[in-house]
Parts: C-alpha cells; structure tokens; sequence
C-alpha cells in the first residue's frame, strides 16, 4: 500500500532541490523541474498517482489562466494586423508544417501528427517577455507587437489542442454556449465581487476564479476538449481586472507555484526517457530545425511586409521559435489521451526545451537590435524615494 | 581624476564596503557618484509569473539598500542617483558604464563558494575582465 505522506515528500523534496537551484543559476523554475523530473524518473521512477495527476493538472489550468491574465487586449486593438498575422503565422505555419511532415514523412497516424504539430507551433511567452524586460523592447512599439503576437500564436495553440480532439455532439455545443456566456458575464460579475467582498483571510477571490475554472473545465473534459482552453479565454477576458488586483494575481501565482505547478513540470520531466533521447537524438534534431523553419518560413516575410528592419526582423522571428510551457502542456495531453506512447513524448518534449534555449540564445548573442533603452527602464524599475 | 564613479551593489555587506569607499572618492574628487542594482531575472522561464515575481522580488529587495545608501551619501554632503535594472549582472553594469561614460567604476568583493568560483567565476572577476573602465575592487 502506498505510503501517501512519504511519496509526497519525496516529490516536495524533488519540488524544493529545483527551487535551489534554479535561484543558485538563475534558471527558470520551469526548465529546472522539467530536468530534475527527468532525473529522477530515469533514476528512481518516480511514481505518478491519481492526485498527482490532479495537481499537475489543475497547476496546467492555472498556469493557462495566469498566462491569459497577462495579455494586454489594448496593443492587440492598436496593432490589429501586424499582431494577428504574425501571431496566426506563427501559430500555422509550424502546426501544418510539422503536421504534414510527421504525417507523410515519417507516417505517424493523423492523431500523432496533431499532437508533434500542435506542441511545435507555440511561443514561449515567458521567454519573450524576460529577453524583452532585460533589453527594455517591452517598452518600445516593436516589443509590445511580438509580444502580442506570440499571445495570439499560444491562443491558436490551445484552440487546436481544445477543438481538433473534442468530440462534435451536444456536449460540445453546451460547452461552447457555456463558455461564451461565462466569457461575457465574468468581466462584469468578477470585478464587483472583488470590490464587494473586499480581501479576506479565506480568499473567495480566488475561490470563486477556481470554482469558474474548474466548472467550466470539468465540462470542456466531458465535451473530450482540454480544460486548459476555457482557462485561457477566462484568463484573457479577465487580464483588465487582474491588472487592478495585482496582490490577488500574486497570491494565486504563490498558491500555484508552491503547491500545483511543481508537480506538473516534474511530472512532466519524469516521463522522458533518457534511453530516447539518445537513440532519436536525430528525430528530435528534425522536429527541433523543422520548427524554425516553418517558424522562417511564416514569420520572417511578414516581419519585412510591416517594415521592421532586418535585424529587428531575425530577432522578432528567433524569439517566436521559443516554447515551453504549452509544448509541454499539449505533449503530456497527447499522452495522457493516450494518442502518443513515451516515445513520442519524449522526442517532442525534448525537442520543445530545445527551443526554449536555443533560439534564445541565438537571438541575444547575435541579433539584438541596435537599440539600448536602458534609461527608460532604468525609471520604470527604480525604487521609489 | 574620476569624475564620474559608478558603484555595483548587490546588497551584501562587501557591497556597502565598496559603496563607503566610492562615497570618499567622490568627495575627495568632487566626482559624479551613482550606484547601479541588479535584479537577475530568470533564464529561459517557462512562465511569465517567474519573471513577473523576480522583478517584484528585486525592487523589494533593493529598495531598502538604495534608502541606506541615499542616507550614507547624505551624510558626506553627496547626492548618490541609484539605478535598478533588470538582466543579467556583469553585461547589465558592463554596458550601463560604457553607455554613460563612467571612468571607474567600484565593486565590492562579492563572495561565493570556492567551489562555485572556481567553476563559474565570481561576479567581481568578471565585471574586471568585462567593464570598459578602470575598475576598484574593494575587499
């Protein structure tokens, strides 16, 4: 029988050596989680039951939601064309081009294909975001535009994840009709309860995003679409509010990552296969360069068509090559449905770190933009007198 | 000599000996004193929460440091311009010396492990291999 307090500390215990060392190398959390999982599931095998699965499961949901929550509808409305054709560009051009090519190149099943497309078409947001704070282009028009754009390339993503395996019957319809109202009624009911209930010791803020998020979820699972589409939507057409209520934004990042997002990414990590790495290190290279390369092919013209300049072009389009977070989501979703085997798993997943690092580095090694806008960040991040 | 001195601050007590030292050259000298902070953000986040919290952390961090450091030039007659930014520490002070021209630039010794000097380098060695100024260490 299992003992449940000591596999819980054991994956607390893995959940805090990755905190260490992610603040000692100043590396995400993420990633670090992501590769101590993989250690440690290749060295001690990690077991992975059901409230396990809960919790990285509902860390996936509020990780979605927080990601929506940041998403800034203004620049989208600003910079309508550029942000949407980017963004869609870089969303389609890697799903179709890596779809086609797991499909007839490599005769990987429709499903298969959809999951190695859908995991390889997202942006990471987050790294956009870091390389954008630390040069100070989140200031600038041009930063506020690719940032845009990889919100609307991670919103195609979670649409394909939420509707190619969703089952087309009336769940479907009442899940969407539901989603739509929610959609509409949230901005409304969710702000006056913030303000009428006021801060409590027992937070029914955050009570309430959860009982909206689960809801809404648990019914998208019953429609056999993905949980992690509504929490995007919710967490966009929230973002206005959340940006008035920092503190409780705040308090749902601590309660997500001490308690939810820890299990996910280990989880994550912890069904990698060391050995498949190694013996489809060429597969995964494959899927790696395909990604930037459909990631060229679609965004690199457009960057020329709206007029940024050449290097601010290859910098926009090596950005939009990054992904982590939703990669990973939409491979452990292909593995958990049962429609990729470990295998799979593990050359997509793989490949998806890859392209949180490696493009990364390209870009602010080589083509960072003339541009140095460290005085006006210098005022935005100086403390108060 | 000097006339525009810049100290690196990390918080640690090595840091508040190199700012104490900076702080009597720019009397001395009658020179421009500045101190830059840096919060490190994280590399490769797979969230944007990661880097929203680091941020929040740093200027909670720093604030404290800057009001100490503001009080301790006060005390020498100086006006100290505190600066906080985000990135990495040795190419974000590397860069914020060339950008604005300062001639010296003042860095306490910031101490790791041995063993993580030995294999990483400390930040203190690599600001004197990578500042474009003459550079003080103070220890």
């Amino acid at each position: 029988m299992e003992n449940v307090w000591l596999i819980t500390a054991l994956w607390v215990g893995l959940a805090l050596a990755a905190a260490l060392l992610s603040v000692r190398f100043a590396v995400s959390v993420a990633l670090t989680e992501i590769v101590v999982g993989a250690i440690a599931g290749n060295l001690i095998h990690l077991q992975i039951s059901e409230w396990v699965n809960w919790l990285a499961g509902f860390g996936a949901i509020l990780l979605t939601f927080l990601a929506g929550v940041e998403i800034d509808i203004g620049i989208v409305k600003r910079n309508f064309w550029s942000t949407m054709s980017v963004g869609l560009m870089g969303f389609f051009a890697p799903y179709l081009g890596i779809l086609l090519f797991a499909r007839f190149v490599y005769g990987w099943p429709w499903d298969q294909a959809q999951i190695a497309g859908i995991a390889l078409s997202t942006t990471s947001v987050a790294v956009v975001y870091a390389v954008m704070v630390e040069t100070g282009f989140n200031r600038t028009e041009i930063g506020k535009i690719i940032l845009a754009a990889c919100f609307i390339n991670d919103l195609g993503t979670v649409m394909a994840l939420g509707l190619v395996f969703a089952n087309y019957n009336l769940w479907l319809l009442f899940f969407a009709v539901l989603t739509i109202i929610v959609l509409f009624l949230l901005p409304r009911l969710v702000p006056w309860f913030f303000e009428t209930i006021g801060t409590r010791v027992s937070e029914p803020e955050i009570k309430l995003i959860f009982l909206v998020l689960l809801g809404v979820g648990g019914l998208a699972s019953v429609a056999k679409s993905e949980a992690v589409l509504p929490a995007y939507l919710i967490g966009m057409v929230l973002a206005p509010t959340f940006a008035r209520y920092q503190v409780i934004a705040h308090r749902m990042r601590a309660i997500a990552f001490a308690t939810m997002t820890p299990f996910y990414f280990l989880k994550a990590g912890s069904l990698v296969q060391a050995r498949t790495i190694i013996t489809a290190a060429g597969l995964i290279g494959v899927y790696f360069g395909l990604k930037m390369l459909t990631k060229f092919g679609g965004i690199l013209p457009l960057t020329k068509a709206f007029r940024f300049d050449a290097r601010e072009g290859m910098y926009t389009t090596l950005l939009m090559c990054t992904g982590l977070t939703f990669g990973t989501i939409s491979a452990l979703f292909g593995l958990t449905n049962h429609i990729i085997d470990e295998t799979q798993y593990t050359v997509l997943v793989t490949a998806v770190i890859l392209s949180a690092v490696i493009p990364t580095l390209i870009a602010e090694r080589w083509f960072q933009p003339d541009y140095r806008p460290l005085d006006s960040e210098q005022q935005q991040q100086q403390p108060a007198n | 000599m000097y006339q525009k001195i810049l100290v690196a601050h990390d918080g640690s007590p090595g840091a508040f000996a190199a700012l104490t030292a900076a702080l009597d050259l720019a009397a001395r000298l009658e020179a421009e004193i500045h101190m830059v902070s840096v919060t490190q953000l994280p590399a490769f986040p797979g969230t944007m929460d990661e880097v929203i919290e680091e941020q929040d952390e740093g200027r909670r961090h720093f604030q404290p440091v800057v009001d100490r450091a503001k009080k301790l030039a006060a005390l020498k007659g100086l006006t100290l311009e505190a600066h906080v930014l985000p990135g990495h520490p040795v190419k974000v002070i590397a860069d914020f010396v060339r950008d604005r021209a300062f001639d010296l630039l003042v860095v306490g010794f910031m101490g790791h492990s041995a063993v993580y000097n030995s294999l990483i380098g400390s930040t203190t060695d690599r600001l004197v291999n990578h500042a474009p100024s003459a550079v003080l260490v103070v220890k």
